[in-house]
């Protein structure tokens, strides 16, 4: 069976929405105590992002040509890997032409589903931790097609994230 | 020996992931001193192949690479994937269809190698099973 043909059989979009929810809070609960530790959660979040991203280059650039040139990588995952994971398209992309990016999604997908008790203020903060892992994604694709870099991300409620690409100039 | 074949994985650090050698007809698994000789041989061959692989990466936006190579009677072809994984056969006939269906299999094979979550990228392969599907490929393609 290739893996790139269409597949007949699908699986429920909430079983990951449950899985993600659940990866956060195990991290979230081992231990709230020093804020060292606190870095620690989400940079195991981020790690385990960066392994699924990786993978995931592999496998989604497996039948097409290679990439000449980094803002073909960036374009690349702005369309086909955001559509593939996320099911559309990078609203906006923006660089400075010295190495960041800017992708904004106006309706982050992974967030659609969440809501805060208190707020729009506090969405920002509780939705935070939710970031590593796509974060890691991100990172994860962009050194496995050879574009070493940070990733940052941020919240603008209702939905709409903004991640910052800072490429490392080698 | 006509029908030899010398197969690497060549991860981003130029560390080989996988290795196998076919021959036709004799059993890969003797252990005369000409095989031992030839093994270590084979592998010089890649390593100096790889550095033309590396010039070519860039000039080309195809993964498979024809032959890159020429030794003795040795032909040296290569396949890049998207993410610096170099896919080297070191063989002696040419069979440019044969050898370019034989490396688009592995890779779909390396793939899957790397949907599972314990397998740590650029480390070797050790599966059993991913061994004994290369040698059906080889058999497929290359004889």
């Amino acid at each position: 069976m290739s893996l790139y043909k269409q597949d007949k059989r699908q699986v429920c979009e909430s079983c990951f929405d449950y899985i993600f929810i659940e990866m956060v809070h195990y991290f979230n609960d081992i231990d709230n105590s020093t804020d060292k530790e606190k870095e620690l959660k989400s940079s195991k979040l981020e790690q385990m992002g960066y392994l699924t991203g990786q993978s995931l280059a592999e496998r989604l650039t497996g039948d097409r040509s290679r990439f000449t040139d980094n803002l073909d990588v960036i374009k690349f995952v702005c369309k086909d890997f955001w559509s593939t994971i996320f099911k559309k398209q990078v609203d906006n992309l923006k660089t400075n032409h010295k190495g960041t990016y800017v992708l904004t999604d106006n309706n982050f997908k992974w967030f659609s589903k969440m809501s805060s008790n208190s707020g729009q203020e506090d969405f920002k903060k509780e939705v935070l931790p939710y970031l590593s892992f796509p974060c890691g994604i991100i990172r994860g694709v962009l050194s496995n097609l050879g574009i070493n870099c940070t990733v940052l991300a941020d919240v603008n409620p209702p939905n709409q994230c903004i991640f910052q690409i800072k490429t490392v100039k080698s | 020996m006509p029908g030899t074949y010398y197969f690497v994985i060549v991860g981003t650090k130029d560390n080989p992931i996988y290795e196998a050698e076919f021959t036709q007809g004799a059993d890969a698994s003797e252990g005369s001193p000409m095989k031992e000789d030839q093994k270590h041989l084979s592998q010089f061959i890649i390593h100096t192949a790889l550095d033309v692989v590396d010039e070519l990466m860039w000039c080309y936006k195809e993964s498979y690479l024809k032959v890159v190579d020429k030794f003795n009677e040795w032909y040296i072809s290569a396949y890049v994937t998207s993410n610096g994984m170099r896919f080297m056969l070191l063989h002696d006939t040419t069979n440019p269809e044969g050898i370019k269906n034989f490396f688009t299999d592995v890779h779909e094979l390396y793939i899957k190698v790397l949907l599972n979550p314990f397998y740590e990228i650029n480390s070797p392969i050790t599966s059993r099973a991913f061994d004994n599907k290369v040698q059906q490929l080889k058999r497929k393609y290359l004889l």
